[in-house]
């Protein structure tokens, strides 16, 4: 019998609304032996709550089921869950309450690059801990977070020469929201397209959140490109299926090859308006694997919402509390940022999307890359995978390799770059 | 219509007083470096708080677009304690160069802060500390010195400067995330080097940060407060409430206008300059529309005539919202209350908190003398306008 | 050349949709409502509800949605506007807090979150509605292909002009409309029930977001923040027209539509936008009173 996540919250919260409404001068009381508090932050309001909620509870989830199974070394994890407020300035005052005030060994959050970047000050120059969930840009070498989604080799390595060899498709149309994420992905997929034989014909930016789309669909429809390169984010996504389809573009002749369009954004806009597209991710809802599904189960009980979907950033906060866990066994109980570092790294764990495990140099994660094609039902079919996990390599657009590391457990080489 | 009216020189005295003496003194019974870094950061707000009374309240100007100064000042300071993060390339040569150009740079740019990018050499002169301070102050002044020139030469009033002033942070916001290269676009500065005084670094959790901030605030406050009491301010009060019988009276009422207008943006970029020092980051966010029109909310709350009342509503809201959002029950909720306090203040209470603060002294001071000697509540409404 | 004029004109059409309820509201009324683009989402999540719950289409959640968003701004007018005439700055504060109100209550699920009651349709997610495939496939006309959704929305922006006008120059309402925005004291006096009128008046507008709300939910996300970027762009086109003048406002949009259109096309998108940033401080800053004013009051 699993609580719901409400319950859950009021059951764990040992000091209540009480002490927590009062004026919050007092210094954190010290914490009880038998707990050990963890920092969650993630946005529960404004926009960006529309994907960071199902973090934040993928989180919960993962911390109730530790605690359920006799939590870590026999302490329960006490979540202290904050509230970004989809605002950088929010979150970095939250991260400072977290690492400074209530002293939590580590915390998990973080769905935007903005507001990673906003916490990491105050992660580095305390040697607090971050565990990172979501895909992004890499040229990120920090030895205060703990990487675990994709960088753009582990999305783009196998997308782009299958994109060119096996659909057949050579002139690409890249277009993305105008910040880090997708000009890194432009990026690096320039250097695979060139590497493939392929061509680029146009590389397009437009504002986030951005929602009229039709210059733009318009550009595309006369560039005379055969493939569309997507690395849109967020609520854009969903206006621009829906323009391409009402311009009469289809996936079949023209399709959109993502790199961002997951499971919520598919429902969001309709499963009708992306059938046939493709999205690149190590994680789809549609993994069939008896593990898979029985977390997608106890998600939907856990949220206590049958047509819940789980997506990829939604998975890695899933398992990185797993990994934390293990982190802190290894470290023999020792709840400081250097001992869970050095247990962290190494460590594997059986992901709902199979192995992962935490690179001991660069502390981001080894991730399988899967290529899906959204379907009717708004589901990936997953059409091709990688054999085994690939290792991450945050700098590969300078030319990081897995033989020859930029970014290890020294710190970064920036004579490399 | 408010301080004037009664023996208000003496009640702000002590009122002023009282408030900076409780912020130096703060750090005696407060030892807690968080919560000491937190209250300095509302205190930057409460000084955006008075930059807003100073425009709005004594001027009649409604500035939607005072994240644009506040952003201006943060972006400043932030790039000359970006070039001195250990996180820039080839830190301690004569030259470093911030991470970011070189990932925003096209392939086989020469890593030089010169030409890495087109028009990186505008971050040249930054590398020292003491321009990037001056620059913080120097280029709100202009921008605001410029915009304001040509919306009061044409004699653009009222809510109309509103709108100009909100397209313009829009603008800016836009420009500076699609500058990527130089400015880093969405993400902003981050990873900076501390504020550094003869060899001293200021820490951002440190009593000595702190002090920085309190110092700086009282400054604003008194030198504003005094300001708004000579004979510009009250002519600028002239303006705000008849504009065309102080132009009748030959007084150059938009010489008065953009010069408060200025002040006010001054300020601003001086708050972001200290909020940089104290949360390590400048992001566009600063520039968002919603943070300009809660800054005139914080200043609504407090009291938009009042210097000290808007101060003090900044500093009070945040609170509040700290306190609720990290409380249990309010988590998801507090920010439907902070709606509802912002309703319920401009229907009920129009002066804000400083109106009541004043109609309660006004009172003291009236039993003290004649009993019926409370100022006229209702006039004083106008102030919305 | 034709195609670039229609995405312009399509733009515009979007613009004029939410600006004609503002110019309503903010022209007639001297109300900044910020809640604007609230209503313009309560209007796309009637639409949703309407379509999980009682299976109706697009066309018929019109209605609803008009009927929604305006009984919901008439409570608005009821609750705050009302007290807050001639204080237009405090209308904006009002408002604002307002607007943080409706999307909190959406996201929350009108509290009942709090209880862990979940309604399908609400919540901090995404939504959608489903629209007819009639107006998702284009179809070749004369040489050109027309897109059918986005032809659907001018053709309802222009009805609904029409209406608008009519109703404001042609009808007894209209009339005393008019009569109140000139003065208020005056109107009063001839016998108009000033607070009836502007309530009704106020209702109407914030109908026509509730509408505009159905629309975008075509093409666009349903999320509870949706109106925020909208009622900006809203705002801007109804001061660059010119307050209180119909014409003005039909104008302005063109004017920002096709500037942004072509701009996007010929350049980017994010150069558009600034242009059109840019065109509004030049335009307000020359005539501060608008493109095409009256003189009132």
């Amino acid at each position: 019998m699993t609580t719901s996540r409400r319950n859950f919250l009021k059951q764990s919260s040992a000091y209540g609304a009480a002490a927590a409404l009062a004026p919050g001068l007092f210094v954190n009381a010290a914490q009880a032996a038998d707990e050990i508090e963890v920092g969650i932050l993630f946005s529960l309001t404004g926009g960006l709550s529309i994907v960071e909620k199902s973090l934040a509870d993928a989180t919960l989830m993962a911390i109730e089921e530790i605690n359920q199974s006799g939590g870590v070394m026999g302490k329960m994890i006490k979540p202290i869950l904050e509230d970004g407020a989809s605002d950088p300035k929010t979150y970095n005052e939250k991260a400072s309450k977290l690492v400074i005030r209530d002293r939590v060994p580590s915390v998990f959050g973080s769905y935007t690059s903005a507001s990673r970047k906003a916490v990491l000050p105050v992660f580095e120059k305390r040697n607090g801990l971050y565990f990172y969930p979501t895909y992004y840009e890499g040229f990120e070498c920090s030895k205060n977070v703990v990487y675990t989604g994709a960088v753009p080799n582990q999305q783009l390595s196998n997308f782009i020469p299958w994109i060119i060899n096996t659909l057949g498709k050579k002139k690409f149309f890249i277009v993305g929201s105008n910040y880090i994420y997708p000009r890194e992905m432009s990026k690096v997929s320039k250097i695979l397209i060139e590497q493939n034989g392929g061509e680029w014909v146009d590389d397009q930016y437009l504002e986030l959140g951005h929602s009229e789309w039709g210059a733009m669909v318009n550009k595309i429809k006369e560039s005379g490109c055969d493939v569309v390169l997507s690395n849109v984010v967020g609520d854009s996504v969903i206006a621009f299926y829906r323009e391409f389809k009402n311009q009469g573009l289809t996936h079949d002749v023209l399709p959109i090859c993502a790199t961002v369009t997951s499971e919520i954004e598919i429902a969001a806009m309709g499963a009708e308006f992306a059938v046939g597209s493709y999205t690149s991710f190590p994680y789809f809802q549609a993994i069939d694997t008896e593990r898979n599904k029985a977390f997608i189960e106890r998600y939907r009980a856990f949220v206590n919402d049958p047509a819940a979907v789980t997506h990829h950033a939604m998975e890695s906060s899933y398992f990185q509390v797993f990994l934390w866990k293990q982190a802190v066994e290894a470290a023999g109980g020792e709840l400081t940022t250097d001992a869970i570092r050095e247990g962290v790294k190494g460590q594997v764990f059986e992901a709902p999307n199979g192995t992962v495990t935490v690179d001991p140099e660069n502390l981001h994660t080894y991730l399988t890359p899967r290529i899906a094609q959204w379907g009717e039902d708004g589901q990936g079919t997953i059409i091709d995978a990688y054999p085994e996990p690939v290792r991450p390599l945050p700098y590969v657009a300078y030319g990081e390799t897995a033989e020859n590391l930029f970014c290890a457990s020294a710190g970064l080489d920036s004579s490399k770059l | 219509m408010q301080s004037g009216r009664f023996d208000s020189v003496g009640v702000d005295v002590v009122a002023y007083g009282a408030f900076i003496l409780a912020i130096l003194l703060l750090p005696l019974f407060l030892d807690d470096p968080f919560w000491l870094n937190r209250i300095a950061k509302y205190l930057v707000y409460g000084m955006l708080g008075v930059a807003i009374a100073l425009s709005w309240g004594y001027a009649g100007i409604l500035n939607l677009g005072q994240g644009l100064f506040f952003g201006m000042g943060a972006y400043m300071v932030a790039m000359s304690l970006k070039l001195q993060s250990s996180t820039s390339l080839q830190q301690g040569s004569d030259s470093p160069v911030p991470d970011f150009m070189l990932w925003n740079a096209q392939p086989g740019a020469p890593t030089e802060l010169c030409c890495i990018s087109p028009s990186s050499f505008l971050w040249l002169p930054f590398q020292a500390q003491w321009f990037g301070a001056v620059m913080a102050l120097v280029v709100p002044v202009v921008i605001a010195l410029a915009l304001s020139s040509a919306i009061f030469r044409l004699r653009v009033s009222g809510v109309y400067v509103a709108i100009i002033t909100l397209a313009s942070v829009l603008l800016v916001r836009l420009l500076i995330v699609d500058a990527q290269p130089l400015t880093n676009g969405f993400n902003g500065l981050t990873d900076l080097g501390w504020l550094t005084v003869a060899g001293f670094e200021f820490d951002p959790y440190l009593t000595q940060t702190y002090y920085i901030v309190a110092v700086s605030l009282s400054l604003v406050l008194v030198l504003t407060r005094v300001l708004v009491g000579t004979r510009a301010g009250l002519i600028l009060q002239s303006t705000r409430d008849d504009p065309n019988r102080a132009r009748y009276l030959g007084f150059d009422v938009a010489a008065y206008q953009i010069f408060f207008f200025t002040v006010s943006a001054g300020i601003a970029g001086f708050a972001g300059m200290l909020y940089v020092i104290a949360a390590e980051f400048a992001s566009p966010s600063f520039m968002d529309l919603a943070f300009s029109i809660t800054m005139v909310v914080w200043a609504a709350v407090g009291g938009r005539s009042s210097l000290l009342g808007a101060c003090i509503g900044a500093i009070l809201i945040n609170t509040i919202e700290a306190t609720a959002s990290e409380s249990e029950m309010f988590q998801e909720a507090w920010r439907a209350i902070i709606g509802l306090i912002f309703i319920l203040v401009v229907l009920f209470l129009p002066r804000g908190l400083a109106g009541v603060g004043q109609d309660l002294t006004a009172r003291l001071i009236g039993m003290a003398r004649r009993p019926s000697a409370a100022p006229d509540r209702q006039a004083s409404r106008d102030a919305a306008e | 050349m034709a195609d670039i004029l229609f995405i312009g004109l399509s733009l515009s059409s979007i613009l004029l949709l939410i600006a004609l309820g503002l110019s309503i509201t903010y022209g007639a009324m001297g109300v900044i409502n910020m809640a604007h683009g609230e209503l313009v989402m309560i209007g796309a999540y009637t639409a949703v509800l309407a379509g999980i719950y009682l299976n109706l289409n697009l066309f018929l959640s019109l209605p609803l949605a008009f009927a929604t968003s305006a009984a919901l701004g008439l409570l608005i007018e009821r609750l705050v506007i009302r007290r807050l005439y001639g204080r237009i700055i405090d209308t904006l504060l009002a408002t604002w807090g307002v607007a943080i109100l409706l999307q909190q209550a959406i996201r929350l699920e009108f509290g009942l979150s709090f209880f862990d009651i979940h309604i399908q349709g609400l919540g901090t997610g995404l939504q959608n509605i489903s629209v007819p495939a009639f107006l998702t496939q284009p179809f070749d006309f004369a040489g050109m292909t027309i897109q059918p959704y986005r032809s659907f929305i001018i053709l309802v922006t222009l009805l609904l002009t029409l209406l608008t006008w009519f109703l404001f120059y042609r009808t007894r309402i209209g009339m005393q409309v008019r009569a109140i925005m000139r003065n208020p004291q005056i109107a009063a006096a001839c016998g108009i029930d000033v607070r009836r009128v502007s309530a009704l008046t106020f209702a109407y507008g914030s109908g026509l977001a509730g509408v505009a709300g159905v629309l975008l939910a075509g093409f666009k996300t349903v999320q509870p923040d949706m109106g925020t970027s909208v009622v900006v762009d809203g705002f801007l086109v109804v001061v660059v027209g010119g307050v209180g003048s119909l014409i003005g406002t039909i104008f302005a949009s063109l004017l920002l539509g096709q500037i942004n259109g072509i701009i996007a096309v010929l350049s980017n998108d994010i150069l558009a936008r600034a242009v059109v940033f840019g065109v509004v401080i030049v335009l307000i800053m020359w005539r501060p009173k608008g493109l095409f004013s009256f003189r009132g009051r």
